[in-house]
């Protein structure tokens, strides 16, 4: 039985170095149980470490990984049994296929459903035949995720997974999972930098940049408060001097084009742009919302080193 | 659930429809506490709609406690299902409010035609909900 107090993951201040460079960096969030979560980073960005604290595979240089409440380093086994990963790297013996992997997952597990691994398969459309190192990647993946699931986890967690053969498949193919986890109560935990296909399922989303946790919100207060507006401008006399329009706004990105300004705020509601629209100056303003995608690219398109080669136009953070 | 129904035409998103729909039938009690409600997939296919969609209208009731999902049995509206908050209905009331004068004077309706309004569409959400009691 869950109540909605229960949380499936959290990161109490989690950091991990290696040697002086950090991968992650004080990073606290939790994922409520039953929740869609998908964790945004380009590469490099720290996932991966974050993903191995979470599975236990490495230890954090401070802070703490909990599952279900529980420390993840001192109950790693325990915890592991409730838990389903699709592994960045889908990695299994090549020689063995789909049937002879699940034969052998189904000793480790005293609750493998054997013919839901088969349904699954079949429903992929993945040869159970075949043996793995003939698979292509997003069957390999296809694979996984059908073991990952074998034994009813708790927790599912889809490590940068490349699923389905096409953008419209893969939309499909998680449009179906999400649905059915969220009859059983699971909780999914996405990370990727490739959001195709994760519109529309993810409840929550945290964006990691450099290491840090920039965005931490839910799915849908995040697309109502970001839009993208455009507007030419009849008083700033040079095109990259524009000023005080925009002081309303939390302007996340600003660029100066050659029909006038292309900006992303992240403060956006229909008051604040009525009596925008009317200042001075500004002319044919046009606000549109915003795909989680596009927002992902306002907020970690760049790094900090490619932001400061750039004219410092930008007013204000994402937060 | 027959008394629950979505309007793609509609500007709201239909994820936010459902949730809506089911916070009314919850406070009018046409769904009661501790009954079940249709699952996912099931209320997904009676709809023709996405799967993802329902599953985030349920998870946003699951977190704010109107529905409990329990693991391998279903998802049942919660025995002591929350009221909004004060301060949280409050703001939600000042958004939606906002949102509708911002609304009015883009048209270029008064105070008054706009309060009217209001009225009428208040008079007929109470004349639905009372239809949808069993």
């Amino acid at each position: 039985m869950s109540t909605p107090q229960e949380t499936a993951v959290s990161l109490e201040g989690l950091t991990v170095r290696y040697g002086k460079s950090t991968a992650c960096e004080d990073v606290s969030l939790s994922i409520a149980r039953g929740a869609v979560y998908a964790l945004l980073g380009r590469n490099g960005a720290g996932k991966s470490s974050l993903v191995r604290c979470l599975l236990g595979q490495q230890k954090p240089s401070a802070g703490r990984a909990l599952l279900f409440g529980r420390g993840v380093w001192s109950e790693r086994t325990a915890l592991m049994a409730r838990v389903g990963v699709v592994p960045e790297e889908p990695d299994a013996p090549p020689a063995m296929n789909a049937l002879q992997l699940s034969d052998f997952c189904r000793r480790l597990y005293p609750r493998w459903n054997q013919k839901e691994v088969e349904d699954r398969l079949a429903r992929f459309g993945v040869s159970v035949r075949n043996s793995f190192g003939r698979l292509s990647k997003g069957e390999k993946g296809e694979v996984m995720l059908a073991l990952a699931l074998g034994h009813g986890p708790e927790l599912l967690v889809l490590d940068d997974p490349t699923l389905g053969l096409d953008l419209v498949a893969r939309k499909a193919l998680y449009e179906d999972l999400v649905g059915e986890l969220a009859d059983r109560g699971t909780t999914v935990l996405i990370t990727t930098h490739d959001l195709s296909g994760i519109e529309g399922i993810a409840t929550r989303v945290g964006i990691l940049k450099e290491g840090r946790l920039v965005l931490d919100e839910d799915a849908e207060t995040l697309k109502s408060r970001f839009r993208r507006i455009r507007y030419g401008n009849q008083i700033t006399e040079t095109r990259s001097a524009y000023g005080t329009e925009l002081d309303a706004f939390e302007a996340v990105k600003v660029k100066v084009r050659g029909w006038g300004v292309d900006a992303v705020v992240s403060n956006y509601n229909d008051l604040s742009f009525e009596r925008f629209r009317s200042t001075d100056g500004v002319v044919d303003a046009e606000v549109a919302p915003m795909s989680l995608e596009e927002i992902f690219l306002a907020v970690a398109g760049e790094s900090s080193a490619e932001k400061a080669a750039e004219t410092p136009i930008a007013k204000g953070g994402p937060r | 659930m027959r008394a629950l129904r979505v309007d793609p035409a509609d500007s709201t998103p239909i994820w936010s429809q459902i949730e809506e729909g089911i916070r009314r039938l919850v406070a009018s009690r046409a769904l009661a506490p501790g009954a079940a409600v249709p699952s996912v997939r099931d209320l997904a296919r009676e709809l023709s709609i996405n799967p993802a969609t329902v599953a985030k209208a349920y998870q946003r009731l699951a977190d704010s406690g109107v529905l409990t999902v329990r693991r391998g049995e279903g998802t049942y509206v919660s025995d002591t299902p929350p009221a909004l908050p004060r301060g949280e209905r409050a703001r939600v009331l000042k958004d939606g409010a906002t949102r509708y004068a911002s609304l009015a004077v883009t048209v270029g309706a008064g105070a008054d035609e706009a309060s009217h309004e209001l009225q009428s569409a208040w008079k007929q959400f109470r004349d639905g909900a009372k239809g949808e009691k069993r």
